[in-house]
C-alpha cells in the first residue's frame, strides 16, 4: 500500500514540476514573511536559502565535514519497525565523520548524495518542488516513519538545524553537515523549533 | 456456493501472500484452470495480454521504489536502483497476473444465474442490477460489432475516407449505439413488468441442489483453506522483500502449507480431468 502510494505522489510531484518552477518567480505570500517555498524568515547571521537552479559552482575546490547517525533510534528500538532493527549500527554511526571534497556552490543534497554513492550507502530522496528542495525519504534504508511518527532525518550545519531544505544550503569551505534521524520531530537532536 | 468458496478463498491467498513459492503456485493453478477452461484462446490472453502487462508492471516497480540494501546501480536522479525493488517487483506483477487468469476462469465459472442464485435473496435489487450490468456489457459489444458490420456495407464505416468523414461515420456508429442501448432498457424493462416483476411472494429460477458432492467439495475447501490460513497465521508463508530479501525457513511444515496451497489451487483442474476419464470410461463400456 506504501508503494503504491508513493507512485502516485512521485506521479503527482512529476506532475506539479512544470507548473511549479514556473511559478516560483512570482511574489511570496504576502503578509507571512514567508518566501516562495514556504520557508519562514532566516534567522539573523545564518545563511540565506541559495535556489539551486541559480546557484553557480565554481572550480574552487572546497572541503567540509560529513556525518550520518541514527543514534536517536537506539533509545527506540521497541519503537523501530522490527524488519529494520539489524539495519541500526551498535555505535548509532552509518557514517563517521569524514572530510569530503566539494567544489562552491554545491549544496547539502549535492555533497550527501556524492558520499553516500561513493560509501555504498543507500539513500532515496524525493523532489518537492514546493519547497524546491530534495526531500531525504531513507538512508541505509532507514526511512521516514520507520521508528515512530514523527521520525525521519534532519540536518545540520554548523549545529544549526536550517529551515528550509537541503537542496536549497549552499556550502562553504569548513562547514560541518550533520544528517541526523530524530524520532521526536527534532526535539531528540537537539531542535526545537517545531516543539516550542 | 462451492464455486463461490473456493474463488473467495483461492483470490484472498492470492492477494495476501507474497511468498514467491505461493504466487508461483497460485499462477500455475490460475493458468492451467483457465487454459481448461478455455483452450487457446487462454494461452493467448496470457501471451499477448498478461505478459506485456506483468512486465510492464515489474519494471515499473525500480523506477519508483528505491527501498532495499543491494544496489545495483545508480538511476540518472540519483536515486539508487536495488535488487529488492524488482524482485518485489516481479512478485507484485506475479500476483497481478495470477489474479487476472483467476478472474477470468472465474467470469466462465460464475454465471449470472448462479450469482442471483447465491444472493438473490440477501441482496436482491444489487444482485440483479450487477448481473444485467454485467450481462450489458458482452450484449453491447455483439450490438457494436452488427452496427459496424451494417455500416461498412452501406461504404459508411470507420475505415475508410478522410480522417473528418471518419469521425462522423464513428460519432454516427456511437449515436446508434447510444439510441439502441436506451431502446433496449426500455424494453427490459417493459418485458419485465409484463412478467412480474416486483410482485411480493415471487422466486429466483435455480437448478441447482446441495449434494453430497457439494458437501465434500466444501469439506475439503474448508479443510484446505483452514490448513494454508493457519500456515500463513504461523508465519509459514512469510517473506520479507525489504530492506534485504529474507524467506520463511523451509521445513517440513512450512513444505506441507505450501503442498497443500498446491492442492487447493489445482483442485477444479483436477476434479474436471477425473471427471473426464470417468466418463469416457463409462462411454466406451456402454459402446463395447
Amino acid at each position: 500500500m506504501k508503494k503504491l502510494l508513493g507512485l502516485l505522489l512521485a506521479l503527482l510531484l512529476l506532475c506539479g514540476c512544470a507548473s511549479q518552477t514556473d511559478a516560483a518567480d512570482d511574489t511570496a505570500a504576502p503578509g507571512t514573511g514567508k518566501d516562495t517555498f514556504q520557508t519562514d524568515p532566516v534567522p539573523e547571521g545564518k545563511p540565506e536559502p541559495v535556489e539551486p537552479q541559480e546557484s553557480e559552482v565554481t572550480d574552487a575546490a572546497f572541503t567540509c565535514t560529513i556525518s550520518i547517525s541514527c543514534a536517536t533510534i537506539l533509545d527506540h528500538m521497541d519503537n523501530l519497525d522490527p524488519e529494520k532493527t539489524e539495519l541500526v549500527p551498535e555505535d548509532g554511526w552509518i557514517l563517521q565523520p569524514v572530510a569530503a571534497s566539494f567544489h562552491q556552490g554545491e549544496s547539502v543534497f549535492d555533497v550527501l548524495l556524492r558520499v553516500c554513492q561513493e560509501n555504498k550507502i543507500h539513500m532515496e530522496y524525493s523532489d518537492t518542488p514546493m519547497y524546491n528542495s530534495a526531500y531525504i525519504e531513507g538512508i541505509g534504508n532507514l526511512y521516514e516513519f520507520d521508528c515512530g511518527n514523527l521520525s525521519g532525518w534532519m540536518y545540520k550545519v554548523n549545529d544549526w538545524f536550517p529551515n528550509y531544505g537541503c537542496s536549497r544550503y549552499a556550502l562553504q569551505d569548513g562547514d560541518v553537515v550533520c544528517w541526523v534521524y530524530t524520532c521526536d520531530l527534532g526535539a531528540d537532536v537537539g531542535d526545537n523549533s517545531m516543539t516550542s | 456456493m462451492v464455486n463461490f468458496l473456493y474463488y473467495g478463498l483461492v483470490l484472498v491467498f492470492s492477494m495476501f501472500l507474497m511468498h514467491p513459492v505461493y504466487l508461483a503456485i497460485s499462477l500455475l493453478g490460475a493458468f492451467c484452470y483457465s487454459v481448461w477452461l478455455q483452450g487457446r484462446k487462454a494461452v493467448r490472453f496470457t501471451v499477448l495480454g498478461l505478459l506485456p502487462m506483468a512486465a510492464f508492471a515489474a519494471l515499473i516497480n525500480p523506477a519508483f521504489n528505491h527501498e532495499g540494501a543491494t544496489i545495483l546501480t545508480y538511476l540518472p536522479s540519483g536515486n539508487p536502483m536495488t535488487l529488492e525493488s524488482i524482485l518485489y517487483g516481479f512478485a507484485a506483477a506475479a500476483m497481478l497476473a495470477a489474479i487476472v487468469l483467476w478472474f477470468s476462469s472465474y467470469n466462465e465459472i460464475m454465471t449470472s444465474d448462479k450469482f442471483v442464485y447465491l444472493f438473490g435473496r440477501v441482496i436482491p435489487a444489487l444482485s440483479l442490477v450487477l448481473s444485467m450490468t454485467l450481462r450489458f456489457v458482452p450484449k453491447f459489444k455483439a450490438q457494436l460489432q452488427t452496427v459496424m458490420e451494417a455500416q461498412r456495407c452501406v461504404g459508411r464505416d470507420t475505415s475508410n475516407g478522410s480522417l473528418p468523414q471518419r469521425l462522423k461515420s464513428a460519432a454516427r456508429v456511437f449515436s446508434i449505439m447510444l439510441t439502441w442501448s436506451m431502446e433496449n432498457a426500455i424494453e427490459t424493462a417493459d418485458s419485465m413488468r409484463s412478467r412480474g416483476y416486483g410482485l411480493p411472494g415471487r422466486s429466483a429460477f435455480s437448478i441447482y441442489r446441495f449434494d453430497s458432492r457439494d458437501r465434500a467439495a466444501i469439506g475439503w475447501l474448508l479443510l484446505c483453506g483452514a490448513y494454508v490460513a493457519s500456515g500463513w497465521i504461523a508465519g509459514g508463508a512469510r517473506f520479507r522483500y525489504y530492506p534485504t530479501v529474507k524467506a520463511a525457513p523451509v521445513l517440513p511444515l512450512t513444505v506441507s502449507f505450501a503442498l497443500v496451497y498446491l492442492a487447493l489451487c489445482m483442485t477444479p483442474v483436477l476434479i474436471d480431468w477425473w471427471d473426464g476419464r470417468v466418463w469416457d470410461a463409462v462411454r466406451k463400456e456402454v459402446s463395447s
